[in-house]
């Protein structure tokens, strides 16, 4: 049990894989994971290689850089190069490619592009340059949004001129409902978004198994998670239940934040429609800056170009996002497409399904068994 | 010592796993320049002990590790401040203890990284970097030399590693120091808090302490915090406490 021994509490993990190992017997499950944290934990800690060998985990649109279109990466690039502008960002979308490159082309090009770890520190930067107008380019699920909401009041607070936010944050429940809905991928479950939940809370989930019936659970990070989770999934299908379960119960409510939530509903409101890389236009899906803020949105404030940009057409990040092929299946994969020179943006964060896949070496199960490498229990 | 087994027969095969584990991740810690923070409320002497064992070059040509033992009645509040990012602390105790049980939730905000050493009901899973546990509930578990077979193990296991260089620089086995980059949106990043400072008005922020240091952290969506409390960080925000000794949030 070679990566059990990488585990906090490995004896903890061993009981797990071998219950899991036991629940599954010789069916086939598929569980789709729609967080980043979660795909990376899966990678980095090669939880697919010591279950057992019919369970399968399929990487959903957990990471909102990749799921960002590139017309929207163009419209942040005319931004930086805006006379005037500081532009700032999360360090993930510096890399992502429009269809003119990427925010670091712009920043090499002498546009003052600049990343930031919070909006907060953008907000600071906007302050300590009052001649400059700083744009945040803000991208997350509700985890992140948060913050952004909290910028806002502050900006309006301080009544900041020369700040605003070119708002791209989108929302985890219609993907997860649009990926239900596709004809080609038949799941088992879900593991759910953990820091996601903490926001949302539980609730906007019942509808995985009561309209969908397929069972549920809001997941931590730790590998020893992960394991617990795919177990309380087996352990719902064996006793004939379907339901939203917490396995991540020490940092997740049922109700989520509502101070957060209460926030994003004062300075943001649900786009109609919204395009999601490799998933099409998916309705109120995303968020955008409510009226009452509208000096601080970016999309009022600038007359930006908007065009839509086809995904090159060897890209396959689409049907990796659904699941339905897996990232070394691309044809472009670990050849024309690498983290050095992305053509997906899967390929860009390290949490992008086809980048963790290069980065961790993995090797497709069959791969990885004829040379004796998956574990045993 | 009354215990008459082999130490083969105490030291199962998890339990030798357990150890071997630890041990890496324990020099690994050394080597990198930690200190070891040993605690023991309930057995006070198995505190000094282990740390004697590591501070104390019994062997000609091992070297003294850094550590030391915490007695304190407090031995949060006494960690809280002894503890700098990349330590390790050693608790020898049971899974009630309700102060051992705070340290250990406490100490991934601190940079910490932990080992728990006792017997009888194991703690709950992910309660600590390493748990190396006695299968037993004889209530004299702690003076038959168990326990002191096992930090003798682990020390020796430390010193085992020190011979082998190669695997020192090694990522960390916990993945707990993992440097490989990860994005703050895309991995949904939570990273434990504990509040140092309370905002000084409604608009500031709090000062507080994180694996990685001190930072300024907005705490508009979780209310009025004090100091120790505990917090999920997320892009310069707060979007949750950790409330209790259970970890429940709140």
């Amino acid at each position: 049990m070679k990566f059990v021994d990488e585990f906090r509490d490995p004896a903890a993990a061993r009981g797990l894989v071998r219950s899991i190992t036991r629940l599954a017997g010789d069916d086939v499950f598929k569980f789709m994971e729609v967080c980043g944290g979660h795909t990376h934990t899966i990678y980095r800690h090669g939880i697919e290689h010591i279950l057992p060998p019919g369970i399968e985990l399929v990487h959903g649109p957990g990471c909102p850089v990749c799921v960002i279109p590139m017309g929207r990466v163009d419209d942040a690039m005319w931004l930086a190069e805006q006379p005037g502008v500081i532009f700032t960002t999360f360090g993930d979308m510096m890399r992502v490619p429009g269809s003119r490159g990427s925010l670091l082309d712009a920043k090499a090009r002498g546009a003052d592009t600049r990343f930031v770890y919070s909006p907060l520190d953008a907000l600071k930067i906007a302050v300590d340059n009052p001649d400059s107008h700083v744009v945040f380019f803000a991208v997350g699920f509700e985890t992140t949004a948060p913050s952004t909401a909290v910028t806002l009041v502050r900006a309006k607070q301080l009544g900041l001129r020369n700040f605003s936010v070119f708002c791209n944050h989108v929302t985890i429940v219609p993907p997860i409902r649009a990926i239900l809905e596709s004809p080609d991928l038949r799941l088992s479950g879900f593991l759910g978004p953990g820091h996601v939940s903490t926001v949302v809370g539980t609730r906007p989930y019942r509808f995985v198994p009561e309209v969908y019936g397929k069972p549920l659970v809001v997941a931590g990070f730790e590998p020893l998670d992960i394991l617990a989770t795919v177990h309380m999934l087996l352990q719902q299908i064996r006793d004939g239940r379907c339901e939203v379960e917490n396995q991540y119960g020490r940092v997740v409510r049922e109700e989520g934040n509502v101070a957060a939530l209460r926030l994003l509903a004062e300075t943001m409101t649900l786009r109609p429609h919204f395009e999601w890389r490799g998933l099409g236009f998916i309705s109120q899906s995303a968020l955008k800056i409510n009226d009452g803020y509208a000096d601080f949105d970016a999309e009022v404030r600038f007359s930006m170009p908007g065009i839509r940009v086809a995904d090159p057409k060897a890209c396959q990040c689409g049907e990796v996002l659904k699941g339905v092929i897996k990232p070394w299946e691309c044809k472009v994969f670990g050849t024309a497409c690498t983290p050095e020179t992305p053509i997906g943006t899967c390929m860009v964060s390290p949490e992008g399904a086809c980048a963790a896949y290069y980065n961790f070496g993995r090797m497709h199960r069959e791969a990885a068994d004829m040379i004796g490498a998956t574990a045993s229990v | 010592m009354t215990m008459t087994q082999e130490p083969a027969a105490l030291i199962g095969k998890d339990l030798s796993d357990d150890l071997a584990a630890a041990s890496l991740a324990l020099a690994r810690k050394f080597h990198a320049g930690a200190t070891l923070w040993v605690v023991s409320p309930q057995w006070e002497p198995h505190a000094h002990h282990v740390a004697v064992e590591f501070v104390h070059p019994v062997i000609m040509g091992k070297r003294a590790l850094p550590s030391v033992a915490l007695v304190d009645p407090d031995p949060v509040a006494q960690a809280r401040v002894a503890t700098r990012p990349g330590d390790v602390i050693i608790a020898v105790a049971s899974a009630a203890d309700p102060r051992v049980v705070d340290l250990m939730r406490r100490a991934p905000a601190w940079g910490a990284q932990t080992i728990w050493i006792g017997f009888g009901a194991r703690p709950a899973a992910g309660s600590a970097d390493h748990v190396l546990w006695v299968e037993s509930d004889d209530p004299m578990v702690p003076a038959t030399g168990r326990f002191v077979l096992m930090y003798h193990l682990l020390w020796e296991l430390t010193h085992v590693c020190f011979e082998h260089p190669g695997l020192l620089t090694m990522a960390d086995d916990g993945g707990r120091d993992c440097t490989d980059e990860v994005c703050v949106t895309c991995s949904d990043e939570g990273r434990l808090g504990e509040v140092v400072m309370a905002p000084e008005s409604e608009v500031s922020p709090a000062l507080v302490r994180t694996a990685t240091g001190e930072e300024a952290v907005d705490v508009t969506l979780v209310g009025p915090v004090e100091p120790g409390d505990l917090l999920l960080v997320h892009a310069g925000a707060a979007l949750t406490r950790l409330d209790d000794v259970t970890g429940a949030a709140s």
